[in-house]
């Protein structure tokens, strides 16, 4: 029992890691039906971020909780702008181009990003300071917590949900579904699409950026290539929970990690990849929009 | 007629020209994972190959002969170690240094045999010499004998009950995961699991789970610092109270790094590690290697590849030809040939043969002390 609890924890945590990021893919994908390869990257680029500031503004000592904040914020910021300027620089000159264009747009900006970060940082294995947050953890009856995990957990739920209020009970939030629906439709409506688009790169880099942050505090090695690794996974649970539904990416995200940590745990990691994408395969027949995605009409 | 002559004065000087050029250097290649994970080894590879060159040059060159050096970059990946290959090939190297991982010196090894080019590396897995290519020959131990080593430590020394196994999937690391295995229990050891992490992945806490209820005594772990470090965190992490026993490429600073204080009592099993070599070769080059690139190599291997080279040298000076077959036959004949890393000699299928190991404990500021020998 013991041994199935925490595994529970161990799939949780990697479970809400992806989460994070697939809300990236998923929000782009509503909106602007673009899968925004570059995500995984600008995740990857947000690590690093995080790591030159903990290092470069506080040296060695124990943090304070003001210092984290305040990193947390920054890295927030600084990614969110590199999102937006993603948006305006590969994806919306090619807005009225064939669909297949902005793919390989998309393809260019994260080699772009990746090689970008391999530049700035070296080619060399990063690592980030050990214990941002104190390395206490807690026994619940041989089950383990550590507090990094506690807060990976407790601050992408607290993000998710105000994600969700934002989007199903705010002003803004109405807008942005309607753009989803339809640009044109919404245009004449008096919505500002393109400030739109803006909000949705805006809010997914930033959630992005927590989720690098949250990567390199619980696993601390960061390669230029990384955001491959999690980006695909992202992507995947996006697609698990219905690509464009932002309930599903959470779904999806959670549901992939504490598979992935089951196979492993329970049969063998050589199998935990090709489980993974048969369990893909399967939901993907039984229901080709994914577990949460919503049925749309095809418009001729 | 006269056309004729201008044309064939032409193609002479050409000839001579071109002629000239190869008469004046010999190019050596060095194929190592210059960019990616195991970048700071590759790096550091190529570095101790330039100085050694760069030492030759300055005497004079290899029987008169400036050594050009030709590095390609295979990222420790198997496809780009196969192109390496052939573009090593194609510049017309007589010898080769590298690669740094067993996968990557495996898949271009038929094609510096097929080509007749030395090639010398620091991979351990013993199925590089299965082969029995003439062309290649190893400049570190095999896996066989550090595991060996490592199962009379856990066995014999440590008197662990309860053993665990881990590796991941590569070549060497499953190789060296395999040999300590079948070591441990020959010498009547309980292996309680034998499991494989995938590297690169990050999280290894599924698979700790599931040790941990095993009680394990200890961990051993035959893969590469950059999961070793991550696996002994998440150990502690997880609260498994075992000891932990890394292979020898787990040392490297970014185990400690990684590991955090969680590195502390990890115990790894290697050569010995550059600075505490006691061969006057040993402080010779390594003082000049940190004068140059005001640093020491990251671990043992760009020092086994110099050794390589130097073998390869010596057996240009002393069969006075570039015919490579002359001097992969001299290598094999060489004494006691005086090594960075100790004297060594070279068996008929490529193997070197006097291995020698340490036990090494780690400290909580990353420092590592000297157990046994």
């Amino acid at each position: 029992m013991d041994t199935f609890l925490q595994q529970l924890i161990n799939g949780l945590t990697v479970g809400s890691l992806y989460a994070l990021v697939a809300l990236g893919y998923t929000m782009v994908y509503g909106v602007m039906k673009l899968i925004n390869f570059a995500h995984g990257d600008l995740v990857a680029f947000s690590a690093y971020v995080g790591l030159t500031l903990f290092t470069q503004f506080y040296g060695s000592n124990a943090l304070s909780l003001v210092n984290i904040v305040i990193v947390f914020s920054l890295t927030a910021i600084i990614v969110a702008f590199i999102g937006v300027l993603l948006e305006r620089l590969a994806y919306r000159p090619l807005r009225t181009a064939p669909r297949l264009s902005a793919v390989v747009s998309a393809l260019g900006a994260s080699l772009v990003i990746q090689n970008g970060i391999m530049l700035i940082w070296g080619p060399n294995m990063e690592i980030f300071p050990a214990d941002v947050f104190p390395s206490t953890s807690w026994n619940f009856g041989g089950v383990i917590i550590s507090f990094t995990q506690l807060v990976i957990l407790a601050l992408s739920a607290v993000l998710m949900v105000s994600l969700y209020i934002f989007i199903n009970k705010t002003k803004m939030g109405t807008a942005i579904r309607a753009t989803a629906i339809d640009q044109d439709a919404a245009k004449l409506m008096g919505i500002n699409v393109n400030r739109i688009i803006m909000i949705i790169f805006i809010v997914g880099s930033m959630l992005g950026a927590i989720g690098g942050l949250f990567i390199g505090m619980y696993y601390r090695g960061l390669t230029f290539d990384m955001g491959w690794l999690y980006g695909l996974n992202a992507f995947i649970a996006a697609i698990i929970g219905g690509i464009g539904s932002i309930p599903g990416a959470m779904l999806g995200g959670l549901l992939l990690g504490l598979f992935n940590a089951m196979i492993s745990g329970y049969i063998s990691t050589e199998w935990a990849e090709t489980f993974t994408f048969i369990l893909l395969i399967v939901i993907l027949i039984v229901k080709p929009t994914g577990l949460l995605g919503e049925k749309t009409a095809e418009k001729v | 007629m006269k056309i004729t002559k201008i044309v064939s004065a032409l193609a002479l000087s050409a000839a001579v020209s071109t002629s000239l050029v190869a008469a004046d250097t010999v190019k050596i290649g060095v194929q190592a994972p210059i960019t990616g994970k195991y970048a700071n080894e590759g790096q550091s590879i190529d570095n101790f190959v330039k100085l050694i060159v760069d030492e030759k040059n300055a005497e004079g060159g290899l029987l008169g002969k400036q050594i050009e050096v030709v590095t390609c970059d295979d990222e420790a990946k198997a496809q780009k170690a196969a192109v390496c290959a052939k573009k090593l090939v194609n510049e017309g190297v007589f010898a080769v240094i590298g690669s740094y991982t067993s996968g990557a010196t495996q898949a271009a090894q038929t094609t510096y045999y097929r080509n007749k080019v030395l090639q010398t590396s620091d991979g351990t897995s013993d199925d590089l010499i299965k082969k029995k290519y003439w062309t290649f020959f190893r400049n570190s131990f095999p896996n066989s004998s550090q595991s060996d080593f490592t199962a009379e430590y856990m066995v014999n020394v440590k008197k662990y009950k309860n053993i665990v196994v881990l590796s991941d999937y590569s070549s060497y690391s499953e190789g060296l995961g395999d040999a300590t295995e079948a070591s441990v229990k020959a010498l009547g050891g309980n292996v309680v699991f034998r499991g494989k992490i995938k590297s690169g992945t990050q999280n290894f806490t599924a698979t700790l789970t599931k040790i941990k209820a095993m009680n394990p005594d200890v961990i051993y772990y035959s893969g590469y610092y950059t999961d070793g470090g991550l696996l002994r965190a998440q150990q502690k992490q997880l609260q498994i109270d075992a000891d932990f026993v890394g292979g020898d490429s787990n040392d490297n600073p970014d185990f400690y790094k990684l590991a955090g204080k969680s590195a502390e009592g990890t115990v790894l099993i290697n050569f010995p590690t550059p600075e505490i070599l006691p061969y006057p070769e040993a402080k010779k080059y390594l003082a000049a290697y940190k004068a140059r690139f005001k640093m020491d190599p990251p671990s043992i291997w760009p020092v086994t590849n110099a050794d390589g080279l130097r073998a390869v040298i010596e057996g240009v000076e002393k069969t006075k030809s570039f015919d490579t077959k002359k001097i992969a036959d001299y290598i094999r004949t060489m004494k006691d040939f005086p090594g960075i890393t100790g004297p060594f000699n070279i068996r008929e299928d490529g193997e070197r043969v006097g291995a020698k190991f340490v036990v090494y404990k780690m400290a909580n500021d990353g420092t590592k002390t000297v157990v046994s020998e």
